[in-house]
């Protein structure tokens, strides 16, 4: 028996460290990348926010916290959160709620709800950019498809809205132009954009609703659709959505393309829509002004990463709230 | 009963909102620029002939024109020849409005360029982000050595950086190797995939080690079991992923934006769509609107013919 042993005893040791090469091996390039691509940048954008450098600049001066005082001193950046947290504050919530509705909708539907799902993700399938263009034309002033759908109303009994009223008298609203708008107009783009990506989630989150648990629910007396919501199938959702609602805050806070397209020029009329990535854009790359570039980048990392722990925390603790 | 039409009710005008731009689009890309202009026309337009101005004034001659051709119109004066030259363009130049906004959409700018741009960067992004995470991804799920744990940690903590966020210093980064306007500019900051990595390790989990073992036993090397084994068994994630990474790519404008300034052969779609609208004047809504459709339909008809498999990959990161 030892005999026997002895060889694969002393094999084994020379067998985990062949197996520990080849793991190292097949995990370098990934590595490597990982430290290159995620982690330097991450490291270099940190130091750059403390110095005033400028590509095509040789060296560069430390100037503190300069960079952040001015995030937080200045007008223009203070009405950067403004949009920012506007922007998520009003697509986040908005469009999960949008997403749940239309999911509970087509689910409660069957088979024909499957046409209204393959409707609502188109736009998350589209180039949002060309999209924007889209409704830009559609919200064109003079000759855009909105507002001569609106002037339509005039002459008519739909004028004892104030609104149409209004813009009958006056004009209706430039949309884009108007500062008054502008940051709505973004927001309901965003918006519906991302609500089928939600509603997706939540049919899927759905499909794990035990039916028993709604028979049971019904036994205990929850005999209103309402009850059966609130007792059992919110509650079976919980983990769906902390995740819908962290993903749909990280895509929010990224927001660029519809305002590039938009305004590409400075980010709106009165800078109603000047959102941090394209801040980051203009300060950083187009103005070439790296330090407060990078320095709204350290923030915006300090967001997305504040925003995933807490979901992974709740995750962890499960939640069924 | 009732209750449904209640709720097909609120649905359908959901669809309306949703599907309005699409339609637009199409709407557009089909119509003459008067017929946009003055918002008539219905969907198709009444598709009357039109003549494309452009392209009458490119064949207004010049006097040596005239006197070249002169012979083949004796005893004319030589404003008669012009005359006659432009009637003939007229002719030549009128065309569809659909016509008209799908040529134009080619020819003003090189969209085959872009578009095939567009295809090499996600095919690309998405060959280097396999070769990268598979064989990490496998080594995680099945081998054991010291300082896994750690590696994974890794990963793990890597998920919390979204590479657009971090776009500022990459940029600089490729600056200053001199990388910017350059398909490497456009595909390196993606060939790591950390999402890829965990989304196979946690694949390659639920693969039986008795697979690997019997292909130890056989004498493979463990490269060769990440390639022929493996890969093999993971084709379903693997086409799930490819789906999450072609769409992002394939519509990404940010990034793009960035690191190609300048040289049209190197735009991606998006900004290739950009770029005409910055100098489109009013005639020429049509034929952007075209460029757009021509873009945006690529990932609609795939997404159309494979519904399930589509929602599957683009919610891939709700799937734990």
């Amino acid at each position: 028996m030892a005999a026997i042993d002895a060889p694969a005893a002393a094999r084994a040791p020379r067998e985990v460290n062949r197996q520990a090469r080849t793991a190292w091996g097949l995990t370098a390039p990934a590595l490597a990348l990982m430290f290159l691509i995620l982690l330097v940048p991450v490291v270099v954008a940190g130091i750059l926010s403390f110095t005033n450098y400028s590509l095509g600049n040789t060296g560069f001066d430390w100037v503190g916290f300069k960079n952040y005082d001015r995030l937080f001193s200045r007008s223009t950046y203070e009405k950067m959160f403004i949009a920012t947290f506007t922007y998520v504050a009003v697509v986040v919530p908005v469009s999960v709620a949008l997403g749940l509705g239309a999911a509970l909708l087509v689910n409660s539907l069957g088979r024909i709800g499957d046409i209204y799902k393959t409707i609502f993700f188109l736009p998350v399938m589209a180039t949002l950019l060309a999209m924007a263009i889209v409704w830009e034309f559609m919200l064109h002033p003079t000759i855009g498809v909105i507002n001569q759908t609106l002037e339509l109303s005039c002459g008519t009994f739909l004028e004892v809205v104030p609104f149409l009223a209004n813009g009958c008298a006056d004009g209706f609203p430039l949309w884009l132009g108007d500062r008054d708008y502008a940051i709505w107009v973004l927001c309901f783009i965003g918006i519906w954009q991302g609500f089928g990506f939600n509603m997706v989630l939540y049919l899927a989150g759905l499909t794990a609703v035990h039916r028993e648990l709604y028979h049971a629910a019904e036994m205990d007396g929850a005999k209103s659709a309402w009850e059966r919501f609130r007792l059992v199938t919110w509650p079976a959702l919980g983990p769906t959505t902390v995740f819908v609602v962290t993903i749909s805050c990280i895509r929010a806070f990224q927001v660029f393309d519809t305002v590039e397209a938009f305004w590409p020029q400075g980010g709106g009329p009165n800078k109603s829509t000047y959102v941090m990535m394209f801040a980051i854009f203009e300060k950083g790359v187009q103005q070439n002004l790296i330090g407060i570039g990078s320095a709204i980048t350290m923030l915006f990392l300090v967001f997305v990463m504040f925003l995933t722990l807490i979901q992974r925390w709740l995750v962890e603790r499960k939640v069924h709230y | 009963m009732t209750r449904d039409v209640w709720k097909h009710l609120i649905l359908v005008i959901g669809a309306i909102i949703v599907l309005a731009p699409f339609y637009m689009m199409l709407s557009y890309s089909f119509k003459s620029p008067g017929e946009i202009d003055r918002g008539v026309g219905g969907f198709f337009g009444a598709q009357e002939m039109m003549v494309d101005p452009r392209c009458v004034k490119l064949r207004d001659p010049n006097r040596d024109e005239i006197a070249a051709v002169a012979p083949q119109y004796p005893g004319k004066t030589d404003s008669e020849i012009r005359a006659a030259i432009m009637a003939q363009a007229e002719i030549d130049c009128s065309m569809r409005p659909v016509v008209f906004n799908y040529s134009k959409a080619f020819i003003e700018a090189p969209l085959l360029r872009y578009l095939l741009n567009g295809v090499i960067v996600t095919a690309s992004i998405f060959i280097v982000q396999v070769l990268v995470a598979l064989p990490a991804a496998y080594a995680l799920a099945k081998l054991k050595f010291w300082g896994r744990e750690a590696v994974f940690g890794l990963v793990l903590f890597c998920l919390l950086i979204p590479v657009h966020a971090i776009a500022l210093p990459l940029y600089i980064m490729l600056a200053k190797v001199g990388l910017t306007n350059t398909y490497a500019a456009l595909v390196v900051p993606w060939t790591i995939s950390v999402f890829g990595i965990f989304l196979m390790r946690q694949f390659f989990m639920t693969v039986p080690d008795d697979l690997i073992d019997a292909a130890r036993m056989d004498g493979m090397t463990e490269f060769a079991i990440v390639w022929r084994v493996m890969l093999p068994t993971a084709i379903p994630a693997l086409l799930a992923f490819a789906i999450f990474s072609i769409v992002a790519h394939w519509n990404d404008y940010f990034w793009p934006r960035i690191v190609v300034t300048g040289s049209r052969d190197l735009f991606t779609p998006p900004l290739g769509l950009r770029e005409f609208k910055g100098d489109a004047d009013g005639s020429f809504f049509g034929p952007m609107m075209a460029t757009a459709t021509i873009i945006v339909t690529p990932l609609i008809v795939a997404f159309l013919v494979a519904q399930r498999r589509f929602i599957e990959g683009i919610t891939l990161s709700g799937m734990k």
